[in-house]
């Protein structure tokens, strides 16, 4: 089982999206891709919180939330675990979890005036390059 | 954590007018036990007065404020060393050093924490050199740190900042916040601050505030106001604290 640091997470401040939710998105996506193992422990509360200078209650949060989504499970006295029968979720499910982000793209493309052609080549090459 | 329990901090009907100008007027406003709220407002709004009405350093023309649950008019030695403050200026006793300024301030608190102070200063970039020079000497970035150190020395229960990071560089303001997640927050301390940078306020504070017009007119869980409102942090501030008369009709 490994342990993943804090550091797994990213947030982004400025954004409509409070920062307990993208926590939450991010997980969700990192346990759909198959990041997160069924199993692997989570970092803690005060492991994250440190590491992003964000309010550990908001970090509790993105937790509480995940606990009732059946993504993590609690365990008594050793923190957060990933759940799941170690079944990565079939990809249209994966697919659906990008869809809030490409909204957000494709808003902003349209306000720029990009033609889709434009843009999906963008996504494209972007696609191959490293992580 | 919990915000649950009678108030901290309790305002009624608080006015307070400079010559013509009221600059609070009719305020209410409550904060629980281990709330961080942060409190917004535009330049000018009145964020700093209210901030020292709530500490019993301005009179007010009407109204009340109860810290603990006493008058503030009449606020005990042992609710004022509960307290600590972080003023928007810092200029009181410039020309003691670090050291000795440390060394006046602990004798009159009780709870006085030696090794937070050392941990701090040392984080913090107070060497041995500047340890000894006049605070009058110092930038304001470094008199901004001493001033936080200061105020958190004694491990408050209610920490109010106003503009307590306006002097510091990101990397400091990072630090700044580290401590207030690790020393601060952990310990449910109730923290009350005002500051413009809001992507600093949107990590750390749970409630947020908007001063204006003399009253809080907007109050809420951050998370909550943004997601009702579909708006960054920056559009909900323009939004709730433009003047009507400024607002251009569609």
């Amino acid at each position: 089982m490994p342990n993943h640091p804090a550091t797994l997470f990213s947030i982004a401040t400025g954004s409509a999206e409070p920062i307990y939710r993208q926590l939450v998105e991010q997980v969700r996506r990192l346990a759909a891709g198959g990041q997160l193992q069924p199993g692997d422990d989570m970092p803690s509360v005060r492991e994250i919180a440190q590491a992003l200078a964000v309010n550990p209650m908001t970090v509790s949060k993105a937790y509480g939330l995940l606990e009732m989504e059946g993504v993590l499970q609690r365990r008594r006295g050793m923190g957060m675990v990933v759940a799941g029968q170690g079944l990565q979720a079939p990809s249209a499910d994966r697919a659906e979890l990008l869809r809030p982000t490409l909204e957000r793209a494709a808003r902003e493309a349209r306000q720029l005036e990009l033609d889709p052609d434009t843009v999906l080549h963008l996504f494209a090459t972007i696609l191959k390059e490293a992580p | 954590m919990n915000t649950v329990g009678t108030p901290i901090v309790r305002l009624s009907s608080v006015a307070k007018r400079f010559g013509e100008h009221a600059v609070l007027d009719g305020l209410d406003w409550q904060i629980l036990p281990g709330q961080i709220v942060g409190l917004l407002g535009r330049n000018g709004a009145g964020k700093s007065t209210l901030l020292e009405c709530m500490l019993g350093l301005r009179e007010l023309d009407r109204g009340s404020v109860t810290l603990f649950g006493e008058d503030v008019a009449a606020l005990s030695e042992a609710a004022r060393a509960r307290i600590g403050y972080v003023p928007q200026k810092t200029d009181l006793f410039d020309w003691l050093t670090p050291d000795q300024l440390l060394d006046y301030f602990k004798a009159m608190y009780p709870r006085w924490n030696d090794a937070k102070v050392e941990g701090l200063l040392g984080r913090w970039g107070f060497g041995a050199r500047l340890r000894r020079t006049p605070v009058k000497r110092l930038s304001g970035g470094e008199q901004q740190r001493l001033a936080i150190i200061r105020a958190l020395a004694h491990d408050p229960d209610l920490l109010v900042l106003d503009e307590p990071v306006s002097a510091l560089d990101p990397l400091g303001r990072r630090d700044f916040l580290r401590e207030l997640v690790d020393g601060v927050i952990e310990r449910g301390t109730t923290v009350v601050f005002s500051t413009h940078i809001l992507s600093d306020l949107e990590r750390v504070a749970f409630d947020l505030a908007f001063l204006k017009e003399g009253r809080i007119v907007l109050q809420g869980q951050a998370d909550a106001l943004l997601e009702n409102e579909k708006v960054s942090l920056e559009d909900l501030f323009i939004r709730t604290t433009r003047d009507a008369a400024s607002e251009v009709a569609p």
